[in-house]
């Protein structure tokens, strides 16, 4: 029998993939591991490997195409089939493979680069979410998001009164969080459609957008319109600091380390948790989540070629991470997030964000939080300025931070705290190193 | 022909008398009304009918109007539906509708297709009535509930009330129809009392009407089980459950709008019938509430059916065979996700 490839289930929210690029074509010979295509979810780009050693009967969809998860999307001739008739036989082995082996299960011919395991509450029935269609339609008209949801139903089904209950707690603000450091789940989407209309005018004209595009309308139109942001401000003298990285990095350069002024800030940031844990924390409706670890997320953004946009790779317990290692875990992150994109496991967990547009020039900006965190920190160049210094005139290299906050978790005093507490730690930048 | 308003008996009526008299009432009223209608059947006259229903109607009407058959059901049927042909108007009494199978072939080969089959030249105005479902000990071969048999035919109408109400403004709106209407009682409900109104009314075919608003589960129910439903969601109040029953009164036509209307209220459906379950007049709903309340459903329509079994003669099992308020009080928990 060919093997017919579904489109995978590559992340918890999502419902469908497009094919960016095949890298297989028909006639093929594949063996397991093999990629076969570049997928675009809602979240990012991954690569799509086959499980079956063969040949590529059968391509279903072309670059571009958009699908449900559980379509087929190719067909591989395994154990010596013939593969042309292996590809003929198309509609039929399309028709009998049977939709709900297509998702996660782990006898899919088709997995995700690394094997990521799904944080779902449906990861283990191997099929796609088990619901009714009441409950389908409630959760769309409340913008409850299903996966998040374990059903009450026989077999796990998702039923109205989980759908209830799930708003309910939405509606008082709190989603559960399933352990300390999962991402309160996403609130409800207000719709990132446009709020005037827009006619296009003579001369111009329209982008697709992409499925990133989206995902990034839709929650920083929720994070803006949902969370009430304030920004407070501090400047923070950068020579001590300059001087020691310069200094390390002479040391470091045989070993290939090479210390940036955003691995400096990360866990400066990080270790300030330690006296103010609110800046690690999620506003959860009825009470306020304090997380048990320290997850830095680093916001990257992602060249044209790869569809720019930008993603927040995330460097786990970076409180307890040492310079040389935040700067490893940040570039190998950065690195897989410009080339062959990032998995979920990269991307989620967050618990506070750091936006560094200072490699560009940029003196100071604003950034709006990333959810559920209840801060993100903006962070400009480090630049010369006159500056006075024991009532002396001279030049000094300051960097402007701006922190974004969500009042509902961190009044504006605790944010002065933190900022002291960071200025601290990066104007004696000797405490960075132990 | 006089002016008839529907009314909704239940407003008007004060006196209270049987389900056996409120089908006589109608008979009546509609024979005086009209001298083209006629009872035949067994026993109808003399003895003044088998259960009743027809006493004193020998002495109204007389022996051309009201008519003693010979043991024939398939003789006097066929009969019958010539005389509608010819424009007369009979009420058919079947003892039991148990009886009617050996009258198959007038009943279903002729008169629900004789309108079609002679091109609009001839309609069959009849009415066939008699009891239907299990009466309680009297075994298989006379227990029969012919609603799934029979409104499987394009062409018939098929009225099945629940409570003398609605007895007798079916059976008014049957007598006018010009169509077959196949009217089915239970000897069980004979001597159920209720208040009826005096003057005639018609009930409309093809209207449901709400026996007990609710919100939780809809009941869609024909017949006697429609009271084996309201005891049922009287028993499922007392658990916080609120069950909104509906008295589909004809099944052919059906009122499928009201089922719906009621099911995107309550996301839940469970269909009571006494039929047999394979390829029933409940199957037909069910079937029809998944295909216009898909996105409504919580949980697929569940059935309730007497059982697949030939009806059995014991007293306890003929009980337990039935669809009766603590299977249906079951059926309601499990497609509420509350077993």
């Amino acid at each position: 029998m060919p093997t017919t490839v579904t489109m995978p289930r590559l992340s918890d929210t999502m419902e469908a993939g497009t094919v960016i690029k095949w890298h297989v074509k028909e006639g093929d010979t594949v063996a397991t591991g093999d990629v076969l295509a570049d997928v675009e979810t809602d979240k990012a780009t991954m690569e799509m490997q086959t499980y079956d050693d063969g040949v590529v009967a059968k391509l279903l969809i072309g670059a571009g195409d958009r699908v449900a998860i559980g379509t087929p999307i190719a067909v591989i001739a395994v154990d010596g089939e013939d593969a042309s008739s292996a590809g003929a036989a198309k509609p039929a082995a399309a028709a009998a493979a049977p939709a709900p082996r297509a998702a996660a299960s782990t006898d899919s011919p088709v997995a995700v680069t690394g094997t990521v395991v799904m944080p779902s509450a449906h990861a283990d029935t191997g099929a796609r979410a088990r619901i009714s269609p009441v409950a389908r339609r409630m959760a769309e008209e409340l913008g409850v998001d299903i996966n998040s949801l374990r059903g009450t139903g026989p077999g796990g089904r998702v039923i109205k009164r989980d759908i209830e209950a799930a708003a309910t707690r939405k509606g008082s603000g709190a989603v559960a969080a399933p352990a300390s450091i999962m991402p309160v789940v996403a609130a409800p989407a207000p719709a990132a459609a446009a709020s005037m209309p827009v006619v296009a005018g003579p001369g111009s004209r329209e982008v697709a957008v992409s499925g990133m595009r989206q995902t990034i309308a839709r929650r920083l139109v929720e994070s803006k319109s949902t969370i009430p942001h304030y920004q407070v401000s501090m400047r923070f003298n950068m020579d001590p600091l300059l001087e020691l990285r310069k200094m390390l990095n002479a040391q470091l350069e045989p070993q290939g380390v090479k210390l940036s002024v955003n691995d400096f800030i990360v866990r400066a940031c990080a270790l300030a948790m330690a006296q103010h844990p609110y800046f690690n924390a999620s506003w959860a409706g009825d009470r306020i989540i304090i997380h048990g670890e320290v997850n830095v997320g680093v916001a990257v953004s992602l060249p044209a070629e790869r569809g720019g946009g930008l993603v927040v790779a995330v460097i786990r317990n970076a409180d307890q991470k040492g310079l040389r290692q935040i700067s490893l875990d940040t570039r190998a992150l950065a690195e897989k997030a410009r080339t062959r994109g990032l998995g979920p496991e990269d991307m989620m967990g967050a618990t506070f964000t750091i936006s560094n547009l200072g490699m560009y020039g940029v003196d100071h900006f604003t950034a709006i939080i990333n959810p559920p965190n209840s801060a993100i920190l903006a962070c400009g160049a480090a630049v010369e300025r006159p500056v006075v210094r024991n009532s002396q005139l001279c030049v000094g290299t300051e960097l402007d931070a701006t922190l974004s906050l969500d009042h509902r978790v961190i009044d504006g005093a605790m944010a002065a705290e933190y900022l002291t507490t960071v200025r601290h730690n990066l104007e004696n930048p000797a405490t960075l190193l132990v | 022909m006089s002016t008839v308003t529907v009314i909704d008996p239940t407003m008007t009526a004060t006196r209270e008398i049987e389900f056996r008299d409120a089908l006589r009432e109608a008979m009546s009223q509609e024979m005086r009304r009209d001298p083209r209608v006629f009872l035949l059947g067994e026993e109808v006259a003399q003895y003044n009918g088998a259960y009743k229903v027809s006493k004193g109607m020998l002495d109204e009407f007389g022996p051309r109007r009201i008519i003693d058959t010979p043991i024939s059901e398939s003789g006097f049927a066929g009969m019958a539906i010539g005389a509608a042909m010819m424009g007369l108007r009979p009420i058919v009494e079947f003892m039991s509708w148990s009886f009617s199978l050996v009258a198959a072939d007038p009943i279903l080969n002729n008169a629900p297709k004789m309108l079609y089959m002679s091109g609009g030249q001839f309609g069959c105005p009849i009415v066939f009535r008699g009891n239907d479902g299990a009466g309680g000990q009297l075994g298989s071969t006379h227990s029969w509930c012919v609603e799934g048999l029979y409104s499987n035919v394009p062409g018939l109408k098929m009225a099945i009330p629940s409570c003398p109400e609605d007895a007798k403004g079916l059976m008014t709106t049957a007598i006018r129809d010009d169509d077959p209407v196949f009217f089915l009682e239970s000897e069980r409900m004979l001597g159920m009392k209720g208040h009826v109104p005096e003057g005639d009314y018609l009930v409309p075919f093809g209207q449901a009407k709400v026996r007990r608003e609710g919100t939780d589960c809809t009941l869609v129910s024909f017949g006697r089980p429609v009271n084996f439903c309201l005891d049922a969601a009287a028993e499922l109040a007392k658990e916080g459950i609120s069950c909104e029953v509906l008295d589909m009164r004809t099944i052919r036509p059906l009122d499928i709008d009201s089922i719906v209307r009621s099911v995107r209220k309550t996301n839940y459906g469970v269909v009571v019938d006494q039929s047999w379950s394979f390829g029933s007049p409940g199957s037909e709903v069910a079937s029809q509430v998944h295909q216009h309340c898909f996105d409504d459903l919580d949980n697929f329509v569940h059935r309730v059916h007497s059982a697949d079994v030939p009806t059995p003669y014991a007293f306890n099992l003929e009980q337990e065979y039935l669809p009766n308020a603590r299977r249906i009080c079951e059926a309601v928990r499990s497609c509420l996700y509350r077993a």
